[in-house]
């Protein structure tokens, strides 16, 4: 067990998931050929709901970096945005996105196609600095109609009615935006009916990592990637018909005593981002029968959706699922790691310490402290970076996981 | 309705101030402030303003550099003799207008490049020296005179900062404000409503009513002080003799001192500067441009070596110099002034960025750009590519400095002694 390279996968909604991330990159390029205004659009927000119900197909940046760093052109990407003199210190979905889009994007044999040159862009202010930051790269690139717009950071626990009013006038904004680019009409019928969708996905989401409380858990951390349908379909058939068998896979699993290895004696908990070039780090756990049953950032779609109150449904969406696992809400986000170790019966935590993405890796020591202090469960940090190989030493990682390990077996 | 980037930007005022509020006008506005007196009646003779020191004496008051070095005497002493409190803040889009309407001092804190490493157990070393600096003295225990702090989000690292701060440091009294980042009516009706929330929370810390009076006197302070520091911008700009290190602890006082006591120093100092007669000019004048720069010796060194810092760019000076709030509506005055000031970098889209850089290149007649930005800044960094492109079009030179939060080392005084080099070649 090398621990390097991709995973190896289990479920057999994998081959589902292949095809739906094919077809979601297939169906930008489709509407681009035809005619169709395609947008680029910042992460987790609820604008993707109103896109689906006004026909008009997203792409999301943030979500080609990680394909980009599973297939290994991120490489070239940060190349060229170095060259052209964005700093290496940058966030690497920053990196990865400026580079492709401003030198990669007309090279061939990119990853599914590549993302479809936009026809206008959502520029928030906030979500992250880097996001912020990416999306004015691109709005001073791309000589298209720039919709801008807020996201205020708000701690969850102090979200306000004034902030959903505002994230619903702001919605209203972009609505009469969409209908003058694209020239198709809002409905709030067929909005309702998407956010439908969604609060279904969510509560889908909610069932499918509830089965990981059994024992052996289902699946591990190394499934991750049926998130993509989270992240891009939200507001469609597709992400509930692919979670109903997702959920109908790892029930049956569960019933069956079929676990990801068949000896589990250790239940781990992840924290922060992913190596997405290195997710087959996630089996590394297994030569001591332990699994990755739990993770911060699948926690950002535990979020129930009201059809009957659309607009306000998306603006809070938009309001919460960043905070949820960053460092805006810090005290969530410590609430919600101690109700996983409680939930999925967590022996120890990793602690991914993510030189990409500060805004989760702030508080990892308070976290660890509270696991350590509140609920005696041992952790360990290890230095990486979601988006950068280079960042990332597999002998450091070997070093102190396996002594953690080998802790964590003694005092099982 | 047009989004923050393609408004008329704030750029820094080059006229002369407007007129001033004498010593004894401005003792009883902070009088009436805090014995919550609403009327302002009594602007004549000496009123019950005796006890504020600042405006009893008539001897030249301290330098900004020993005001500044005082300053934890000078609120240890507000808090001791006059009960006030004192609330730190972490960003300059706290609206200090609004904490000092009740009685309380705004401080902005930051750290030292001193045992930075015990920041080490909450921090990360990726995250920003200003960041990791600052949880190092609150560690220490340096700030725990503080009744409290209020933040408004600004960058991920600052934010993250508040936080922790408030977790492990567990402050008495504790907010963060959310402003929006376009400045459209809906905006301002939003940040108006977290400015409330802010008043809600200030409330309960002082048990005292919100007063918009209070509010209007604390406006007109802090537009007075903001004039004054603009004219002093003007008097460098036009040529008199003063050191950029003289305007910097002008700028660190007006953040850390009772606003009331920051002005008799600064009124001094526009009165002075004209006295000083002017420089013999010659020297590159230059624009600085990057997050929190608290490194007096290398703001030294680039003067000594021949630069002439006549603009900033910065969390510290001109764009925290926006226009006089106007006396109406305090509360949505207060809200339209901090979304209309020109924007720092975590809240700037690029079209405001380079205009603010080429309209204050314009009106200082600037030579030259030093960016002087902190690891791991993420809005800086970002910001720079584009800043530099567009100062190059404009034919201005540019260099990058970048600061690893240990005092500027020997790589950096070569690229400051290079840049020159370059300048005066040309």
């Amino acid at each position: 067990m090398s621990g390097e390279g991709r995973t190896t996968k289990r479920l057999k909604a994998n081959a589902a998931l292949r095809q739906i991330i094919e077809d979601f990159y297939a169906d930008a390029h489709r509407a681009k050929a035809e005619g169709r205004p395609v947008g680029w659009i910042p992460p987790m927000n609820g604008l993707i709901e109103l896109f689906y119900s006004m026909d008009i197909h997203p792409v999301f940046p943030e979500n080609w970096a990680p394909i980009c760093a599973a297939i290994g052109t991120s490489v070239e990407n940060f190349a060229r945005a170095e060259s052209r003199g964005y700093s290496t210190d940058l966030c690497g979905y920053f990196r990865n996105n400026v580079g492709y889009a401003l030198d990669g994007i007309d090279e061939e044999n990119q990853p599914l196609g590549g993302m479809p040159a936009p026809d206008f862009l959502i520029s928030f202010g906030a979500g992250c600095v880097p996001t912020m930051k990416t999306f004015q790269v691109l709005c001073d690139h791309f000589d298209v109609p720039v919709f801008r717009a807020d996201l205020p950071q708000v701690a969850i626990e102090d979200i306000r009615e004034h902030h959903i009013r505002y994230g619903v006038t702001q919605i209203k904004r972009l609505i009469g935006f969409l209908e003058e680019i694209t020239g198709n009409r809002f409905d709030i019928d067929r909005l309702s009916r998407a956010v439908a969708y969604t609060d279904e996905a969510c509560r889908l989401w909610d069932a499918i990592m509830d089965t990981r409380r059994a024992r052996p858990a289902p699946f591990s951390a190394a499934e991750i990637g049926i998130m993509f349908v989270m992240v891009t379909r939200h507001g469609t058939r597709v992400a509930v018909d692919f979670l109903r068998e997702v959920l109908e896979e790892v029930t049956g699993k569960v019933d069956r005593g079929e676990g990801v290895i068949p000896n589990e004696r250790i239940r781990l908990f992840w924290d922060n981002i992913p190596l997405w070039y290195n997710m087959r780090l996630f089996n590394y756990f297994e030569k001591w029968d332990a699994v990755v049953v739990a993770e911060t950032y699948t926690s950002a779609w535990t979020m129930r959706m009201d059809p009957d109150r659309p607009l306000e449904s998306i603006a809070y969406k938009s309001l919460t699922s960043y905070p949820m696992v960053s460092c805006v809400s810090l005290n969530k986000r410590v609430e919600l790691i101690k109700r996983a170790v409680s939930d999925y019966g967590i022996d120890g935590a990793i602690l991914h310490s993510n030189r990409s993405c500060k805004p989760i890796s702030m508080g990892q020591m308070d976290i660890q402290r509270v696991l350590l202090e509140e609920l005696s469960v041992p952790s360990v940090m290890f230095d990486g970076d979601h988006m950068d190989a280079s960042r990332f030493s597999m002998a450091q990682f070997q070093a102190r996981i396996d002594a953690f390990m080998e802790m964590l077996l003694q005092r099982a | 309705m047009s989004p923050r980037g393609e408004d008329a930007l704030i750029i820094p005022a080059l006229e002369p101030a407007g007129p001033r509020r004498s010593r004894q006008e401005r003792a009883v506005i902070v009088t009436d402030l805090l014995s919550g007196t609403i009327c302002l009646s009594t602007r004549e003779g000496p009123g019950p303003w005796k006890g504020f020191k600042a405006f009893e004496q008539e001897s030249p008051v301290a330098s900004f550099p020993e005001l500044y070095e005082g300053h934890a005497g000078i609120l240890e002493r507000e808090r001791g003799e006059h009960g006030r409190k004192c609330v730190g803040t972490l960003c300059s889009y706290v609206p200090v207008e609004l904490i000092h309407s009740f009685g309380v001092i705004p401080v902005r804190i930051w750290g030292r490049p001193e045992n930075v490493d015990i920041s080490d157990a909450l921090l990360q070393p990726f995250i920003c020296p200003p960041v990791r600096q600052l949880m190092a003295l609150g560690m220490e225990g340096r700030y725990e005179f503080l009744d409290g702090i209020v933040h408004c989000y600004t960058c991920d690292a600052t934010c993250g900062l508040y936080n922790i701060w408030v977790r492990n440091l567990k402050p008495g009294f504790s907010h963060m404000v959310s402003l929006p980042y376009v400045d459209i009516d809906e905006a301002r009706a939003y940040a108006v409503a977290e400015l409330e929330a802010l008043v809600d929370a200030l409330e309960s810390l002082t048990r005292q009513g919100f007063s918009p009076e209070s509010l209007g006197r604390s406006i007109a302070l802090y537009n007075e002080a903001r004039s004054l520091s603009r004219e002093v911008y003007r008097l460098k700009a036009g040529g008199f003799r003063a050191d950029y290190l003289d305007i910097h602890y002008m700028n660190l006082c007006a953040q850390v001192l009772p606003v009331e006591t920051f002005l008799p120093r600064l009124e001094e100092f526009v009165e002075e500067l004209p006295r000083r007669g002017r420089g013999s000019g010659g020297r590159a004048r230059l624009l600085l441009s990057g997050s929190v720069i608290n490194d007096d010796s290398l703001l030294a060194f680039i003067e000594q070596r021949g630069g002439e810092i006549v603009a900033d760019d910065t969390c510290l000076g001109l764009r925290l110099l926006g226009d006089a709030i106007p006396d109406r509506e305090p509360l949505e005055s207060v809200a339209s002034y901090y979304l209309g000031r020109t924007p720092c970098a975590s809240r700037a889209d690029f079209p405001s960025r380079k205009r603010y850089i080429l309209e204050t290149v314009g009106a200082f007649e600037v030579d030259a750009v030093i960016f002087v930005h902190q690891k791991f800044c993420d809005a800086h960094l970002s910001d720079h590519p584009f800043l530099k492109r567009v100062l190059d079009d404009a034919g201005i030179p540019s260099t990058r400095l970048e600061l690893e939060g240990v005092g500027f080392d020997g790589q950096v005084r070569t690229r400051i002694e290079s840049f020159f080099e370059m300048l005066e070649a040309r």
